[in-house]
């Protein structure tokens, strides 16, 4: 065992740094009040992903052959942890990187990595997902999203919910059903959609996480051509777990969790309330629930390093990081106080950010239920 | 970054391992229990082979002795093995003949292994001193704690001052001895829990299979982990004042949920002396209480991170 970074991984988190303070601009903690989805911060991580991808550093830890750099799964985790601990200028991108991009590289064509992973690789594509339903939340495999094929296309009908960054998505990464006799896991394919086909209409759900979070997608006989596919056709169930096992973790929220907790004590100590037991108690408390999902989070990748198929070890991290973000969260409340009411305040933009950190990207009870059959091997109910 | 065992620790751990199996058990810690004994035999077994050394031999370290410890606690081993092979040798730079206990000056009288440890570490704040223990007869107490207790009069004791500062490298060791061993008796006592709710069958299907209870056991499952690499990473950082308080912090307090829920779902089976949790789960009040528990580890965690130490 061996906790600490390389010389090499240290050189490159400081360089990293120096980028991003020289990319961020002044007014940076108002462009990104909003959200990554929002107009502005969506309209700034293009600039911003350009510039990363310039570098190479939006898919390092890519296969040199597609256009990475071969670099190991840590460098990834310490992208990801500058850019979340400063508020994720990638934006929308994130997923393409983390998730989006590795699950085409698995299981995609040729054409279809020719067309996707070079446009990846340059920060120039920009993805949603389609997973949700009105009808299929934490139970996605009941999914109704019906995509029938026609000649060599699919005509796809249904709708997606709670689809985010949808505005600026040039493709949908979009789970329907190709067996309308079909039912659970069975009879689900991915398609790869773009979604400035005719016969898509967008809503935005308005939220108080923030702006352009929630969308409803409609389709109405939008014909998706079947060179869309990934995978086979009924062969969409195996393609989702090993997404969701990459995107669960790709987000390294709990840095942003260790970046707003030191911002407290600086807050309680120019107030002088750090001298106060019960602030210290909590802040030490919380800060024992950051560094945990950090670890968690650490042997998942660790795991990936060594080549271990995915695990519900990330289902752990992820139960763990929405504890550390709600130990955090309540906490900036209460020490920023009333200052906290205001939006855009530091404070309540965490406090967005982390009020929905257990039911993003799965349920946590979806993520216990995971940790229940697969590592404790509970049976099912 | 790498979180898997080299191969010098795979063959402690398999060494260690294997002569637990022999000489541990939870079976055995009732019977000393019974009568409040020490497991003397065990302590020289596990002296014999070299794994209360590793602290402070060449290949090893703290990370191979919070592994030592955390193994002997999972199998119920009632030695003081923390105290020997993490605190001493953190606190001493070596590790004293025989027993070793550990107490907070003004924190109470009943010390764990105190009526058969040869050498006695004090916390008195600033300082620490180390006290020879031969010479002093401490009075076993009964006790429902599956560990040996006995009754020290610290004050009357005073042994050598370490000098200004050892009592802060005191607290560092044993919070990780104290992490160590959480961890090593909330896994044996989640497992057990686990095996029990696959077996015992209620309203026609093993309780195992409710999602009310599931979902506790999975809660349980990410506090065991996480206190294990809070641990292993505190070691690894040379027992830093930080991570070591952190470890303990949340390790304490995983306890308690661990206490609390593995005794809730295991029902009054898991009261008995006839199921094996009380040997694990009893074993974990000592520990939560000790330095003051969670919240003192914690504002202790405040001090080193936000305070200059302070706390």
């Amino acid at each position: 065992m061996e906790f600490e970074w390389s010389e090499e991984d240290r050189s490159y988190r400081a360089e990293l740094r120096a980028f991003i303070e020289e990319s961020l601009p002044d007014d940076w903690e108002e462009i990104s009040k909003g959200g990554p989805g929002s107009d502005a911060q969506a309209k700034f991580s293009r600039e911003f992903c350009a510039k990363m991808a310039e570098r190479g550093w939006l898919t390092q830890h890519w296969p040199v052959e597609l256009g990475g750099q071969g670099a190991s799964p840590w460098r990834h985790a310490i992208v990801g942890e500058e850019m979340w601990t400063v508020g994720e200028p990638r934006g929308q991108q994130y997923m393409s990187v983390n998730w989006v991009g590795p699950t085409i590289l698995e299981f995609g064509t040729e054409e279809q990595k020719d067309v996707h992973v070079s446009r990846i690789v340059r920060g120039d594509s920009l993805w949603c997902q389609g997973f949700s339903e009105p009808e299929a939340g934490s139970d996605l495999a009941a999914l109704r999203t019906l995509a029938i094929r026609d000649g060599d296309d699919y005509v796809v009908n249904g709708s997606k919910i709670w689809t985010s960054y949808v505005e600026y998505a040039d493709f949908c990464f979009l789970l329907v059903r190709t067996d309308p006799e079909s039912k659970g896991r069975h009879g689900i394919t991915v398609l790869l959609c773009p979604v400035d086909l005719p016969g898509i209409e967008l809503r935005e759900i308005p939220a108080v996480i923030g702006d352009r979070y929630f969308h409803e997608v409609f389709f109405d006989d939008v014909r998706v051509p079947v060179s869309c596919r990934l995978g086979e056709e009924g062969g969409g169930w195996p393609i989702v777990t090993f997404s969701l096992a990459f995107e669960r973790v790709g987000a390294a929220r709990y840095a942003r969790a260790s970046f707003t907790l030191d911002a407290i004590a600086e807050e309680a100590k120019r107030l002088g309330r750090l001298s106060d037991p019960v602030v210290q108690e909590k802040l030490g408390r919380a800060r024992s629930r950051v560094e945990a999902a950090r670890l968690l989070n650490y042997r998942i990748i660790d795991l990936r390093v060594h080549g271990s198929p995915p695990t519900a070890d990330t289902n752990l991290a992820r139960v763990a990081g929405t504890q550390a973000e709600s130990a955090v969260s309540e906490l900036a409340l209460e020490i920023f106080g009333s200052e906290a009411l205001a939006y855009g305040h530091f404070a309540e933009v965490y406090f967005r950010l982390a009020m929905w950190s257990g039911v993003a990207t799965g349920t946590t009870e979806v993520n216990l239920n995971l940790v229940a059959s697969r590592m404790l091997g509970l049976p099912r109910e | 970054m790498d979180f898997e065992l080299d191969d010098d620790q795979q063959a402690i751990m398999e060494a260690v391992g294997s002569l637990l199996a022999q000489r541990a058990g939870a079976a055995r810690a009732v019977e000393l229990g019974r009568e409040g004994k020490y497991d003397g035999e065990l302590e020289a077994a596990l002296d014999e082979a070299g794994f209360l050394d590793v602290a402070l031999a060449d290949e090893t370290g703290m990370l191979e002795a919070v592994l030592v410890t955390e193994a002997v606690a999972a199998a119920a081993g009632v030695a003081a093995v923390g105290e020997a092979s993490i605190v001493a040798p953190g606190l001493l730079g070596e590790r004293p003949a025989g027993a070793v206990a550990v107490v907070c000056a003004g924190a109470g009288e009943l010390v764990r292994f105190a009526a058969h440890a040869r050498t006695l570490l004090v916390d008195r704040g600033d300082t620490a001193s180390r006290v020879d223990l031969s010479p002093v007869a401490n009075e076993s107490v009964r006790s429902n704690f599956m560990v040996p207790v006995a009754r020290v009069d610290v004050d009357s004791l005073e042994g050598e001052s370490l000098g200004t500062g050892s009592g802060a490298t005191l607290r560092r060791y044993w919070r990780l001895a104290i992490a160590a061993e959480c961890a090593g008796l909330m896994s044996a006592a989640l497992d057990l829990t686990v095996a029990y709710t696959k077996e015992r069958r209620q309203f026609g299907r093993a309780i195992g299979s409710f999602q009310a209870l599931q979902h506790r056991l999975a809660y349980c499952k990410v506090a065991v982990e996480a206190t294990r690499w809070l641990t292993y990473e505190a070691a690894a950082s040379d027992a830093d004042a930080e991570k070591t308080a952190l470890a303990a912090a949340y390790a304490a307090d995983a306890a308690q949920q661990l206490f609390v829920e593995t005794h809730q779902i295991t029902g009054a089976m898991g009261y008995t002396r006839e199921h094996d949790l009380h040997v694990f789960s009893m074993r974990l009040r000592p520990l939560m209480l000790a330095l003051g528990g969670a919240s003192a580890h914690a504002r202790a965690a405040t001090g080193a991170r936000w305070l200059d130490g302070a706390g």
